[in-house]
């Protein structure tokens, strides 16, 4: 075995173990890729039971990397592990399917094993710094703030808002809204000086030394511009910057990071906002992953929901929303597309189980995939900032 | 939540409960990190982490109680059930 995949096997060994020896798979059914695929190999414990094969000498990563490919990082596996919601917080040990997954592909494109669409996915990133999410147009750091045209923001600044690749170039509604909000609540913020792709997608696709590039050159950005604190309105950034980062940086990471949806939530709260405007839908929520099951962040989008005039809200037990995810994450898009579209299909399908017309998320990343899915069904797909935009009475 | 390093990283200093178990958080127990140094180590968990599935553990067994259980019976019914 070459060196690499031992010293990997040793580091995980026992996780691997701790689950395939409990083997119970509670967390199979709540898994979306296995939902629609029902293929064993795709489950979050033969994710695991591959390790124990691994230190064993039974297989090598060439031989499963492109298994790994189908996971959307959404975290849902973790949760639902009772070696996790039961134990976890007594062993301090928990079960970390997500960092796995990230683990094996890092290893795999250590060992020179590229997925083609991640390769090129990430080849473009290093080129232009920020991610191909516009098909054929280029996207790069001269575009970066072109969302932001006509609402006069500073450069740099105490506080800054972050904006992901998707946004920033995509769903640039969503960060106009953001900023017309915080605007009107007299919050004072910036935009970075030079802002690149948080590296966090490169991480998850296994393309490690990029994701740490990317992640330096952001916070030596940060310092240079005195930013002190962040505001992020994308929970993968969230993720990125709360998990990924304190990860290569450790006690030099002195940034606070704050999420939008917690501050708007908070805002309204403190009575600087009150939407008034009438907001006429019948919607549900779609908790996306990256807050609900890997960050506990619930309740604030259904306060920010619950105080906008005129809409219906019809929700959803929120553990029961742990099995929910778009399909939108950890890469599985850029790689088997048809994969996302079933999982998106199926999320919308639970929304039109409600009689709703609008499904709210609060994540740029799965509303293409669920829009795509919507439309089949005459379900809009609304960003919560968007939609508290409107009820405030701010265009974005 | 706002996250900052230093404050996630820095757990509340422990108080010990019995010989194998300490706490600190209210009513969250740990295992004495002592005892888990040699087969499995410890992961570095930020504060959220530890909150987090504290509550969301609180969450599901209220969610299993709503879906599973309506009402209580007791042994004794429940051996009357079958002597029946
Ligand atoms: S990941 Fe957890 S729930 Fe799934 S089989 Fe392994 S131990 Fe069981
Ligand atoms: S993180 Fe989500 S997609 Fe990946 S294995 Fe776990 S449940 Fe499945």
């Amino acid at each position: 075995m070459p060196d690499p995949e031992k010293r990997f096997a040793e580091e995980w060994r026992n996780a691997a173990y701790n689950c395939f020896s409990s083997g119970h798979k509670f967390c199979r059914e709540v898994c979306p890729v296995m939902q629609v695929t029902r293929n064993e190999s795709w489950s979050p414990t033969a994710f695991h039971a591959n390790v124990v094969a691994m230190e064993k000498g039974e297989l090598e990563v060439a031989d499963v990397a492109a298994d790994y490919v189908n996971c959307t990082g959404c975290g849902a596996c973790e949760l639902r592990c009772p070696n996790s919601l039961f134990t976890g917080d007594f062993y301090r040990f928990r079960t970390r399917t997500v960092d796995l997954v990230k683990a094996v592909r890092g290893l795999a494109v250590s060992q020179g094993v590229h997925q083609p669409g991640w390769q090129r996915w990430n080849l473009l990133t290093d080129e232009r710094r920020h991610e191909p999410v516009l098909n054929g147009t280029p996207v790069d750091q001269a575009r970066v703030r072109d969302w932001a045209d006509g609402l006069d923001l500073p450069i740099g600044g105490e506080t800054i808002l972050f904006v992901d690749c998707e946004a920033a170039f995509y769903r640039t509604s969503v960060p106009r809204s953001v900023a017309r909000i915080l605007n009107l609540a007299g919050y004072k913020f910036g935009l970075m000086n030079e802002q690149w792709c948080c590296g966090g997608p490169a991480a998850e696709m296994g393309y490690e030394e990029q994701a740490r590039r990317f992640a330096q050159h952001n916070l030596d950005d940060w310092r240079a511009a005195g930013v002190r604190r962040v505001l992020v309105l994308d929970p993968h950034d969230y993720i990125t910057f709360t998990e990924d980062y304190p990860k290569y940086f450790g006690d030099a990471y002195d940034i606070e990071i704050v999420l939008v949806v917690e501050l708007l939530a908070e805002l309204i709260r403190e009575g600087r906002l009150t939407p008034h405007v009438p907001v006429e839908r019948t919607v549900t929520y779609h908790d996306p992953c990256r807050l609900n099951k890997r960050k506990g962040v619930w309740r604030e989008p259904r306060e920010i929901l619950r105080a906008i005039p005129g809409l219906t809200f019809h929700d959803v037990d929120r553990v029961t929303q742990w099995s929910y995810c778009s399909g939108g994450g950890g890469g599985l898009p850029v790689e088997k597309p048809e994969l996302t579209a079933k999982i998106s299909e199926h999320r919308v399908e639970k929304a039109a189980e409600l009689g709703v017309d609008t499904l709210v998320s609060a994540c740029p990343w799965s509303e293409r995939p669920l829009s795509e899915a919507g439309r089949a069904r005459s379900i809009d797909v609304v960003d919560l900032h968007e939609l508290l935009a409107e009820s405030l009475g701010v265009a974005p | 939540m706002k996250y900052r390093y230093q404050e996630e990283m820095s757990p509340p200093p422990p108080q010990r409960v019995t010989d194998v178990a300490i706490t600190r958080f209210e009513h969250v127990f740990e295992v004495e990190p002592g005892l888990m140094t040699d087969h499995v180590t410890q992961q570095t968990f930020p504060n959220w982490d530890t909150l987090r599935l504290v509550r969301s553990r609180a969450d599901h067994l209220a969610w299993m109680h709503r879906h599973f259980a309506d009402k209580v019976i007791s042994g004794e019914e429940l051996l009357h059930d079958l002597d029946e």
